[in-house]
């Protein structure tokens, strides 16, 4: 029995966080996770600011998920202040949404095959991940961080060039996932990392409320673009989902998945309608809690308004909180090698950046705790309370 | 002599997150893909101190990272570089705000040769930064011994 320490700068790893592994000889039997590494108290600088900043803010949360955390505090608003976007916002919204979904799941799975040292397929995903950041910077002006959604509708419109250039790229984008899917579907050495590896079934699933891809991948049908309005009325969307619950069935999922948004991406361009891109909102006081499906899963934001938009109290859950627990109690579990449970790790599609939230003061002994939000929800026991709010919305 | 002049030409960098949004980091690693290509030019990523000539930091420096980021400051042989990327690891960008203790900027730990700024800035200026910058900080590195 021995203990063996990963981070928080590990090669494999990308982002600071310390992953202690207890092992017996090669096998690990027991993991647990160190973070704090990234704190930076976002929910602390958001209280008392106009909407306006903390959009900026929220966009700051996390790089690689950057359209989805503004677009959920921004859908949230304009559910408190009952304004409906007009539909060319809409379908604008779903465009760049699917867009930057497609671009973190690609980086995410090549990240995972950089992790098994498979270089070839990684940086063939890094270098057709640059078409589809190559039209995010030509939509929005930015390659990671868009400023796109606003209150009552969107920031800019789209030209009809940028939308024939979307077309174009996307063709290409889908021949080359689709022959990386097949040149991952029938890799025998690609075969032998993955399957059967990192094992997490639909029970445990269920019981650490894993979320996303990670969820999805174990066979559990749920994804919040189908309770999404947009979602709902004009794009027909299904959810993809596959029961192998291995890292196999995960990196699959990804590639399932870009191909999906491939598909909405397109139907969203040749459907979209003509009108204006905003409207005037005023937002009245009130609360939400808003769930938005990011790349990685459920996103919650839940927040208090005062008048005109100020945010008094704001609460962000990401999807990577309750996946690291999916991770370090039941993935790791028998991982065969330690090389293995980096790529586990790898599979979760982790962002570190979206989930250090707490930081815990002890004024007795001058101590400073770093926690998740997740394990300080577990313990009071209101993680069975949002349980509940799910179905409402 | 022939180590320094060798060393000028293959650069390792050692990329180092001290707690940003993770926009830079990703166009880090957005530098392997074949449009940049990142080795032709003699660059090397990796994440281990002990081997590397330029250390990449990103982020603001939160709290657990202060004593930490002078420690592996530290660790890497001797001459060596630094650059800083983006708006948070320059001024702290957004999170250096009142009441928060966000150590921003990077160099009030560690000393840096070069800073890209930009929130995040694109992948090829922060690789002709390095390309520019680290032979000339490598050169004009003064040891300590």
């Amino acid at each position: 029995m021995s203990y063996i320490p990963i981070g928080p700068l590990h090669p494999g790893i990308k982002e600071p966080l310390r992953i202690k592994l207890k092992t017996e000889g090669e096998r690990v039997v027991d993991a647990e996770v160190d973070l704090g590494y990234m704190y930076r108290g976002v929910e602390q600088i958001a209280r008392g600011k106009p909407w306006q900043k903390v959009a900026y803010l929220a966009e700051r949360v996390c790089g690689i998920c950057s359209d989805t955390h503004p677009r959920a505090l921004i859908e949230g608003l304009e559910r408190i202040a009952d304004c409906v976007p007009p539909l060319r916002a809409q379908y604008s919204r779903v465009i760049i949404g699917e867009l930057n979904r497609i671009h973190s799941h690609l980086i995410a799975n090549a990240i995972y095959f950089l992790a098994l040292e498979h270089e070839t397929l990684g940086i063939y995903l890094l270098n057709i991940r640059e078409k589809v950041m190559d039209l995010l910077e030509m939509i929005s002006g930015n390659r990671v961080l868009y400023s796109w959604n606003l209150v009552g509708g969107v920031r800019m419109d789209f030209k009809d060039s940028h939308l024939k250039k979307i077309l174009e790229n996307l063709r290409e984008v889908e021949d080359h996932v689709t022959r990386y899917r097949k040149m991952f579907k029938t890799g025998p050495l690609l075969g032998l990392r993955s399957r059967d590896i990192g094992k997490l079934s639909k029970e445990d699933a269920i019981d650490v409320r894993a979320v996303g891809p990670v969820a999805r991948a174990s066979g559990v049908k749920f994804d919040w673009r189908t309770k999404h309005p947009t979602y709902v009325d004009y794009f027909d969307f299904e959810p993809v989902w596959r029961d192998e619950c291995d890292n196999y069935a995960r990196v699959m999922m990804r590639f399932d998945e870009t191909l999906e948004s491939i598909k909405i991406i397109r139907r969203a361009v040749n459907e979209l309608p003509s009108g204006p891109i905003r409207k005037d909102c005023d937002i009245p006081r009130g609360s939400i809690d808003y769930r938005y499906e990011a790349p990685r899963g459920e996103l919650v934001y839940i927040f208090e308004t005062a008048n005109h938009g100020i945010i008094k109290d704001i609460t962000i859950r990401t999807p990577t909180v309750p996946n690291l627990e999916a991770c370090a109690k039941h993935m790791f579990k028998d991982s065969p090698t330690i090389s293995d449970a980096v790529a586990i790790y790898q599979t979760i599609d982790p962002c570190m950046a979206c989930t250090e939230r707490v930081v815990i003061l002890d004024e007795n002994n001058k101590k400073e705790e770093f926690r998740s939000f997740f394990d300080v929800s577990s313990r009071k026991g209101s993680g069975e309370k949002s349980v509940d709010k799910q179905t409402k919305i | 002599m022939i180590k320094d002049f060798i060393r000028k030409r293959s650069i390792n960098i050692c990329l180092v997150c001290t707690g940003g949004c993770n926009g830079c980091d990703i166009e880090v690693a957005a530098l392997l893909s074949q449009r940049y290509d990142l080795e032709q030019y003699g660059i090397y990523l990796h994440n281990n101190p002990r081997e590397c000539d330029a250390m990449v930091v990103t982020g603001t420096v939160s709290k657990q990272w202060q004593e930490k980021l002078v420690e592996l400051y530290n660790k890497v042989p001797e001459p060596k570089a630094v650059v800083a990327i983006g708006a948070c690891a320059l001024s702290g960008g957004i999170f250096q705000q009142e009441g928060e203790k966000v150590g921003a900027p990077v160099s009030n730990h560690i000393p840096v040769d070069a800073e890209v700024p930009g929130c995040p800035p694109r992948p090829a200026e922060i690789a002709s930064a390095v390309l520019k910058y680290v032979p000339v900080a490598l050169a004009n590195y003064r040891r300590k011994s």
